[in-house]
């Protein structure tokens, strides 16, 4: 309880997140000050940096994101569609049943992401020492990283936006039956988006030998 | 951005409110009510809505009987909601809380004016109004006393520092005490609400704006011929709405309904409010009107998800349902039919 | 006897049947007056009941009104009053009661009036007022026609009360009074007439006896003349019948002088 005072605090202003970005930046630029004017400038080199990094380790990392962000996706898009399902499913149970195939929406994308991580590990195999840093094994590395990439990011916002509509449908679905079809359609659309990102995680995946 | 995590915390009780909204008596139950002859049909008509149960174990029926019942349906189901939200929402539905507090507030000042054992007064209160220490408000047996507690016991604290002091309710009107209140709840809300962002800024926005201005004309209407002044009238109008700051300073200058009317001639939607309608008699009153085009945001905010504005609404409409089917059991009592149809439809 | 019950105690003189024609004629006055009263206080009670009448459907149709017009009040505003009574001070329609005299019956009537300030005109100033305002005047309305009511009500029963009483009098007058009036008169005047024939016959008696008394006295002094011729002849037979004949003659004298004067 309490009122909310007018007079106090000052609408809109600075938000803890801001705050926090504008620290980082802040920060990220007194490092960058400091090197560039100590003369140590050329130590910030991207590239080097990017060699630098073993392309198994590449790979792996695509691997766990396009599962994770995936599943992350799948999670949200459950969580969304779990809870106004719920609540709209207690003053019209029957909608329960119907709309549980939304979350089966959602689950799909998690389950994408899942046959993409199987079909990047198969890739994966043990080479040798002096083999490791051949450009064919760097652009498995990218290839896998950026294919798992884009399918865990594509996967992430197709399961919010399965999510979202989703939770739309149960409670449209919850008001008036005949809605339930139409904006199913709507939700069907919004999960093809996942399958584009599969295709091309595929398609990328796919020239890897 | 907000139906990524709204959800999380409010999406259950918004889907529960969405289905209490599914409740809500639709055009055909209208129709079914008016054609009935007695309240008993009324009571009959009703079993086939959500307030079925309710009345089923009433032998006696009448108006007030009904009116009491079906608005404590409606307190139980805002108190479900209540008890199922979280944070910023727990805040929201205090907020809406509020407006009642005031009401029941000012009926304690009354009593306490007029040295009534406040006691009594607690049992006509609004339901949705009672807060936990207003017990405590009725010990207090004169009004700076009262002013006190009011401070330290209840939310509206902030309200009454800086709008009135103790010796103001000893010697303002009472209307103008709940009118000063209102203006200054209303502020309130509504930058809270602005700090929500989003959808719900947006509606809410709305929706409180309306509420401010159709105050703002309500109070000029019924200030002509009183003895409240042009300038204690310029004090009550709330600063939100769409008619601030011009819009009040010529209502505050206004001495009759055409000057009002010319004021509300720049907006549209208001334009229509005052079209065919001499404030007086006629089918359509104008606070008709101003119900109509409230019910009409109210049901406008159901249109979209992830926001708060919709519970705020959902009250409201309620509201009106009550107002609605009261009236209409109220026109079959006494056998008014011919008015039966003033009712606001709302689905 | 019959006759008693419907007359007046009283002795049958002649001074009594004039007061007694007086006040005959005082009841019919009386009556005569009376039954205009009564007339004219059943007009004015047809004239009322057909008020109240009027006024009982107008009020019907005026609570109807009131009591919507509440409704309506209710519907916008939700519950105010308890703040509508609080507000109060003093009362701004008033009573004030006045008598109306007719046919020498005090009538109440009663008057309502307003006075002070409107105490509730910012009740409902944020919702609602124009509506609280049209049913405090329809209801002020209904309290004028009940307070209408109330006084021809009043006038009503008080007119009652008094046409029955003026009706009992009237009454009363016509059957019992004059009739017992002009039965004590007939009876006054009957007994008179008995005592006149009484006294008529009594005086023919006593003529009678006189004459009789005459008669003898002519007889007797016939024959005291024929004995006195014949005392001349035979003497003392006269000294034995003298002492009866004068002592009835004294008495007879005596009763009459009495009776007729």
């Amino acid at each position: 309880m309490g009122a909310y005072s007018t007079r106090d605090s000052s609408y809109g202003g600075t938000s803890p997140m801001a705050l926090y970005s504008y620290l980082t930046l802040t920060g990220l630029g007194l490092v960058g000050l400091y090197m560039l004017l100590t003369g140590s400038g050329e130590q910030f080199n991207v590239g080097e940096f990017i060699m630098s990094i073993s392309p198994h380790q590449w790979s792996l990392m695509g691997i766990a994101l396009c599962v994770g962000l995936s599943v992350a996706g799948a999670a949200w898009g459950i969580f969304i569609t779990g809870a106004s399902l719920v609540g709209a499913g207690v003053h019209a149970p029957r909608i329960v049943t119907k709309n549980l195939i939304s979350i089966i929406f959602c689950e799909v994308v998690a389950i994408y992401g899942l046959i993409m991580a199987i079909v990047f590990s198969a890739k994966l195999k043990d080479v040798q020492d002096a083999t490791i840093t051949s450009s064919e094994m760097y652009y498995k590395g990218f290839a896998l990283f950026w294919a798992g990439l884009t399918t865990g990011l594509c996967n992430l916002v197709c399961g919010v936006s399965v999510g979202i509509t989703g939770s739309s449908a149960a409670l449209a679905d919850a008001q008036d039956g005949q809605l339930f079809v139409k904006v199913l359609v709507i939700e069907i659309f919004g999960s093809i988006v996942g399958l584009f990102g599969l295709i091309v995680g595929l398609l990328v995946s796919g020239k890897v030998a | 951005m907000e139906a990524l995590f709204f959800n999380a915390d409010d999406g259950y009780i918004e889907a529960i409110v969405r289905g209490y909204r599914s409740s809500i008596l639709n055009n055909t139950s209208y129709i079914n009510l008016t054609q009935c002859e007695t309240l008993e049909d009324v009571k009959l008509q009703l079993a086939a809505s959500d307030y079925g149960t309710l009345l089923q174990n009433e032998s006696h029926l009448s108006t007030s009987m009904l009116a009491q019942k079906c608005l404590d349906k409606l307190v139980q189901e805002f108190e479900y909601i209540r008890a199922h939200a979280v944070a910023p929402l727990s805040q929201f539905l205090d907020y809406m809380t509020y407006a009642y507090m005031i009401d029941n507030v000012i009926l304690l000042i009354t009593g306490t004016l007029h040295e009534r054992d406040t006691h009594e007064l607690l049992d006509r209160c609004h339901p949705l109004g009672v807060f936990d220490s207003m017990p405590a408000l009725c010990v207090a047996t004169n009004v700076a006393e009262l002013y006190n507690s009011v401070l330290v016991e209840t939310p509206l604290a902030p309200y009454f520092k800086d709008c009135l002091s103790a010796e103001d309710l000893d010697e303002m009107n009472i209307e103008i005490i709940r009118n000063t209140l209102y203006k200054a709840y209303l502020e309130d809300f509504y930058y809270f609400s602005q700090s929500f962002g989003g959808p719900t800024a947006e509606i809410m926005s709305e929706l409180l704006q309306f509420e401010a201005d159709r105050r703002s004309l309500n109070i000029t209407i019924n200030s002509f011929g009183t003895e409240l002044t042009k300038d204690d009238r310029a004090k009550l109008f709330p600063s939100i709405g769409r008619l601030y700051p011009e819009g009040n300073l010529k209502l505050a200058k206004s001495d009759d309904i055409d000057q009002v009317k010319a004021t509300c001639d720049v907006f549209l939607e208001y334009r229509q409010f005052f079209d065919g309608s001499s404030s007086t008699g006629a089918s359509k009153t104008l606070e008709d009107r101003f119900f109509e085009y409230e019910v009409h945001l109210n049901k406008k905010s159901f249109q979209q998800q992830f926001h708060y504005a919709l519970f705020y609404s959902f009250l409201k409409l309620k509201e009106q349902e009550i107002r609605n089917i009261v009236w209409i059991s109220e026109c079959i009592s006494q056998g008014q039919k011919e008015r039966i149809n003033n009712y606001i439809p709302i689905f | 006897m019959s006759g008693t019950s419907n007359r007046l105690a009283v002795f049958p003189t002649r001074m009594t049947l004039s007061v007694m024609k007086q006040k005959l004629k005082g009841a019919q006055t009386g009556h005569s007056l009376l039954k205009r009263k009564s007339e004219a206080l059943t007009k004015r009670f047809r004239d009322i009941v057909k008020k109240i009448d009027d006024a009982k459907r107008l009020m019907g149709k005026v609570m109807q009104v009131a009591s919507f017009s509440l409704a309506e009040v209710t519907y916008i505003t939700g519950d105010i009053g308890y703040q509508v009574q609080e507000s109060v001070k003093n009362a701004q329609f008033r009573v004030r009661a006045k008598q109306e005299n007719v046919s020498g019956v005090m009538l109440p009537a009663f008057e309502s009036y307003q006075e002070g300030t409107n105490a509730n005109e910012l009740t409902g100033l944020g919702r609602g007022g124009q509506q609280v305002q049209r049913c405090k005047e329809t209801y002020i309305k209904a309290v004028e026609t009940l307070v209408e009511l109330a006084s021809l009500q009043t006038a009503f029963v008080i007119l009652d009360e008094v046409i029955k009483l003026t009706n009992r009098r009237v009454n009363a007058i016509e059957h019992i009074i004059i009739p017992r009036y002009e039965n004590t008169i007939k009876f006054i005047l009957s007994e008179l007439d008995e005592q006149d024939r009484e006294e008529f016959f009594r005086l023919k008696k006593v003529q009678g006896k006189k004459k009789e008394a005459a008669a003898r006295d002519t007889l007797e002094r016939e024959s005291r003349q024929a004995a006195e011729g014949k005392k001349v002849r035979e003497g003392g037979a006269t000294e034995s019948v003298n002492p009866s004949l004068p002592q009835p003659s004294d008495l007879l004298g005596g009763d009459d002088e009495d009776v007729i004067f």
